[in-house]
């Protein structure tokens, strides 16, 4: 049984369509890298799977409950829970209260309280390394660090599938390939299901993910095993044009 | 459980600066009447805060929850009057039924303008309290624009000498009462997941949905408290201390300006702040008018102007930051 399967979106803007006819399927605890060029409709669907947009057409399924018309909030209990492409924190709360909130509201909303979450907000905090930025508005963070405090607050939200838009955007070569190792660790250890949507950083895609998704002008192309969907001629032609005729 | 007090010491800067207030008040003889006012600025913010500091919307319709607790405090004293041997008792049920009508009209401008964000919100909410006003005056409702004078009934119900007493003090008393439970309310909801969800939906209402907080539940919840508090405070300052209502005067939109400007000039969202604010503004207020009669305004405006270019945060926001990781810093929220 898949985790989350979309039939069919359609989410169109006025006569654009962002997203065409897309179904795709993951299962928990998969890694999947959805990747396309800019403009392909990848944070489009993100939207449309955390809820910030109802599609026009089709139908959003996860954990065998239909959720094409759920708001967000209730999406994000249900243990959806997503990072956003240009960070996105509560800029006045500390990095404590920031991660906490993803705690308090998350797939545990309503089975932990205050004092639970910031402890769990603690707990967090070590493991990603942002102890000496605990106590520190969430809006003096830098870039990255914002970056991985989005990461973070997900987290603590226990989600089931863990959306990435751009998250390692901006990093240094190094640091992804930490940040890679430390989502993998924490993904097996929470069961999460994480898609991992990463545009240019194909160091990211390849070192985590499983199978790859590749949108291109609002469509799929192509869902295969990682390797396979990389060397496939369609989505090198996406990528770097084709080659001119013989 | 053990219950961590330390949570709660905010509190002590808010208790004793009311009670300064109070002892200045009832020691130093001609101070009441300015006591008077602060407590009232001060109350006023307080409630505002929990509305416009918590959630970052400005409601520009708040001084009709004023307006409708002044109505619900002269409707019960004029309407139940004839019933014997109720005593003080009708002022707690004149309490209770402002706090139900702020309630009601709370809820029916918060469900549908509540739906509407930041600058819309703001618009849509600009006609409510003229439109009450119109309404009870179009429709002559609760006697319409002749509004109710209810002085002899209070006088008939409480004796001359307690009617008369609650007027000057009593009446600013139970002003001080709201003020400090507000203060109180205010602090438990920042304590609580109402804070937290109220600071995230705040700092990006987008970011907070997709967070799993449902926005629209707590910001009615924001709005529906801070609009008790205001009922709580027009039927206190304005009907027991002045005990009649004429519409075009307690829906003046000049209260909610003045709200607006006590929160923002102590620290919007801050626990502190209205007081501070309040403060700042009735103390201006009250000495400009007698230095300077006729001139007050002209040097009161650039004065908020200064003090919001100097702590765009308000007075206590900018104390808050500097004192951070201090000691005191448990104190100042």
């Amino acid at each position: 049984m898949s985790l989350l399967k979309l039939e069919n979106v359609t989410k169109c803007f006025g006569g654009l369509v962002a997203v065409n006819q897309v179904s795709l399927e993951i299962e928990a605890g998969q890694f999947v890298g959805i990747v396309g060029p800019n403009g392909s409709g990848k944070t489009t669907l993100f939207n449309v799977i955390s809820g910030v947009y109802f599609p026009e057409e089709g139908s959003v399924i996860f954990d065998d409950l239909d959720i094409t018309h759920y708001p967000p909030y209730k999406r994000a209990r249900l243990g959806i829970a997503r990072t956003f492409q240009i960070p996105r924190p509560f800029s006045s709360a500390t990095v404590r209260e920031n991660i906490a909130v993803g705690a308090m509201f998350g797939s545990l909303s309503g089975k932990v309280g205050v004092d639970a979450s910031l402890k769990i907000a603690d707990h967090i905090i070590d493991r990603v390394g942002l102890q000496d930025h605990r106590n520190k508005p969430s809006g003096t963070l830098t870039p990255v660090e914002k970056k991985l405090m989005e990461i973070a607050r997900a987290l603590a939200m226990k989600p089931k599938l863990l959306l990435m838009d751009e998250a390692m955007a901006g990093m240094h070569p190094n640091d992804i390939d930490q940040m890679v190792a430390f989502i993998k660790d924490i993904a097996v250890e929470e069961k999460i299901g994480i898609v991992a949507m990463v545009e240019h950083i194909m160091r990211a895609v390849v070192g985590m993910a499983e199978k790859v998704i590749v949108l291109h002008q609002g469509s799929k192309i192509v869902d295969a095993p990682t390797k396979e969907a990389l060397e496939d001629p369609k989505v090198v032609e996406v990528y770097f044009g084709r080659a001119p005729e013989e | 459980m053990k219950k961590d007090i330390s949570k709660y010491y905010p509190l002590i800067p808010v208790f004793a600066a009311y009670l300064v207030l109070f002892l200045v008040g009832r020691n130093i003889s001609g101070m009441w009447q300015l006591v008077a006012m602060l407590l009232f600025y001060s109350a006023l913010g307080q409630a505002f805060n929990i509305f416009l500091g918590m959630t970052g919307y400005v409601d520009f319709g708040y001084v009709a929850f004023m307006g409708v607790g002044t109505y619900g405090m002269a409707l019960a004293i004029t309407k139940l009057a004839h019933i014997e041997g109720l005593g003080i008792w009708i002022i707690i049920i004149g309490f209770i039924l402002a706090l139900l009508m702020s309630t009601l009209l709370s809820m029916a401008v918060g469900a549908v303008a509540l739906r509407l964000r930041g600058a819309y919100f703001a618009i849509a909410t600009i006609g409510v309290n003229e439109g009450f006003r119109f309404f009870i005056e179009g429709a002559r409702i609760w006697n319409g624009s002749e509004g109710i004078i209810f002085v002899a009934e209070l006088n008939q119900i409480l004796g001359r000498k307690t009617a008369s007493s609650l007027m000057t003090y009593g009446a600013d008393i139970i002003v001080l009462v709201i003020a400090v439970l507000a203060a109180v309310v205010t602090l438990c909801y920042m304590r609580s997941k109402i804070g937290y969800a109220l600071t995230a939906l705040r700092e990006d209402e987008d970011a907070a949905k997709v967070m799993g907080i449902n926005t629209t539940k707590y910001k009615i919840i924001a709005f529906i408290t801070s609009a008790c508090f205001a009922g709580l405070v027009g039927a206190s300052s304005w009907a027991l201390k002045t005990p009649y209502v004429f519409p075009p005067e307690v829906f003046e939109i000049h209260y909610t300006v003045e709200a607006i400007i006590i929160v923002l000039l102590g620290g919007a969202g801050t626990l502190l702040g209205p007081l501070a604010g309040g403060l700042i503004y009735g103390i201006s207020k009250y000495y400009l008018s007698i230095l300077l009669p006729g001139f007050q305004l002209l040097i009161f405006a650039p004065i908020i102007i200064i003090i919001i270019v100097l702590f765009p945060e308000g007075v206590v926001g900018m104390l808050k930051c500097k004192l951070r990781d201090s000691t005191l810093a448990r104190f100042i929220i």
